[in-house]
């Protein structure tokens, strides 16, 4: 029972770390704050297994706040979503460089990868969003509609 | 508990996993061109089986440790999928796995509340909100250009798997004592387990020797010696007759020890609330 206590630590390690990698390599401003909060998961995995190992509360409190905390960041990195989406109507994180500072090479390995070119959307269509794989229409219902 | 020890000490399985989980993590990563991407679900599951394998302990508490294996594995796989995935509304939804994964394993260390409150706060109300922005986003333009490359992907994932390394192997010796403990502890006399635990009291209550705190600290906190040693904190969070984890001894800690804290806790909400209508106001006031 007490020996888990490490393999808590190991997980707590790897979300923390595949929050790092995630914020590093994400280039989407909404991912890039969910890695942040997938980091604070790993945290807060490491203080509830200490807070169990020490049969006391502090722990878990201190856990309490990280939520509280990572909630009031969420809310706020929402609204900064907001207008900036407005602003450029893009959520890419890539768009904002020119905020950073001069003379950084903050353009290195974010040049924009070459699009395959969208189809055509006919403009009755109505605007889904799109969320995985056009679905294949059966071919004798196809036809019947035809 | 027969090959623990081996298995940790070996510099394979130590090495192993984390090895696998790099190349896949970096396989799996968004490119321009198509890639089989299967390849990297392979590795990404050889690298699972053999975390898993290095975790699992035979012994006690058998199904504690697969409940355990179970969600921490899904929690993994789950934080891979989630930094890997071209389309961030699945991303969004791999993140639900990984928090009700992580709640899992706080009920696993007695800790309902926070199970609870981190399910509602992340997976209902923190997700829900980000998944109207992502479709609000995805409505114009479809998946975009920028989800659908990662940014230097190969030096973030050796940097961050580096780090990885670093931390296991810095659990490392936790996990080797606890063996040794735990083979030791089967031995041991009942009587001697006493002795020392009732030195290990005077020595850690009465002296702030610091030999002592290294003592336990070397032993990683782990054995029922440094568990009894005695708490700081207030009465109020003392632990009485009652096991740990419950939520009334939680309520009291918060509101005893912590009550300053919960009301700077509530300030903080109350403010962040304020900034975040402020900021995402269509037409600033008085500008209209």
């Amino acid at each position: 029972m007490m020996a888990e206590l490490h393999n808590y630590l190991g997980v707590g390690a790897v979300l923390f770390v595949l929050g790092a990698i995630g914020f590093l390599t994400r280039r989407n401003l909404i991912l890039m704050t969910l890695s942040a909060e997938l980091m604070l998961q790993g945290v807060t995995l490491n203080l509830v297994a200490f807070s169990y190992l020490h049969e006391n509360y502090q722990g878990q409190a201190f856990a309490v706040f990280i939520v509280a905390v990572a909630a009031c960041e969420a809310g706020v990195a929402l609204a900064l979503f907001v207008a900036l989406y407005r602003r450029k109507r893009t959520l890419d994180a890539g768009a904002w460089r020119e905020l950073a500072e001069e003379g950084l090479d903050s353009g290195r390995g974010v040049e924009e990868p070459p699009v395959a070119p969208r189809l055509p959307v006919h403009p009755e269509f109505p605007r889904l969003t799109p969320a995985g794989r056009v679905p294949e229409v059966p071919k004798r219902r196809a036809e019947r509609r035809v | 508990m027969f090959a623990q020890t081996d298995w940790f000490g070996g510099p394979a399985l130590a090495v192993l996993p984390p090895l696998l989980g790099f190349l896949a993590v970096w396989w799996l990563m968004p490119r321009a061109e198509a890639w089989p991407r299967s390849a990297g679900a392979l590795l990404g599951l050889a690298a699972l089986a053999s975390g898993g394998l290095t975790l699992f302990q035979p012994g006690t508490a058998m199904v504690q440790n697969l409940l355990f294996g179970f969600f921490a594995l899904v929690a993994i796989g789950a934080a891979v999928l989630m930094i890997t995935n071209r389309n961030p509304l699945y991303s969004a939804l791999w993140f639900v796995v990984v928090t009700l994964c992580v709640c899992g394993l706080f009920l696993l260390r007695s800790a309902p509340f926070l199970a609870a409150a981190s399910a509602i706060v992340y997976a209902g109300a923190i997700i829900v909100t980000f998944l109207f922005l992502i479709m609000l986003a995805q409505q114009a333009v479809g998946v975009a250009a920028y989800d659908q490359r990662a940014r230097q992907p190969l030096a973030a994932t050796l940097l961050g798997f580096l780090v990885l390394g670093g931390l296991l192997c810095a659990l490392r010796p936790w996990v080797t004592e606890t063996a040794a403990n735990r083979s030791a502890a089967t031995s041991e006399t009942a009587a001697a387990t006493s002795a020392s635990r009732s030195q290990a009291i005077l020595r850690a209550g009465v002296s702030p020797d610091p030999s002592a705190v290294r003592h336990s600290d070397a032993t990683g906190g782990l054995t029922p010696a440094a568990r009894q040693a005695p708490l700081r904190g207030s009465p109020l969070s003392q632990r009485g007759d009652q096991p740990v984890g419950t939520v009334r001894g939680l309520g009291r800690s918060l509101f005893g020890d912590y009550l300053y804290a919960v009301e700077l806790a509530g300030t903080l909400l109350m403010v962040a609330s304020i900034g975040a209508i402020a900021i995402a106001l269509r037409t600033p006031q008085g500008k209209r």
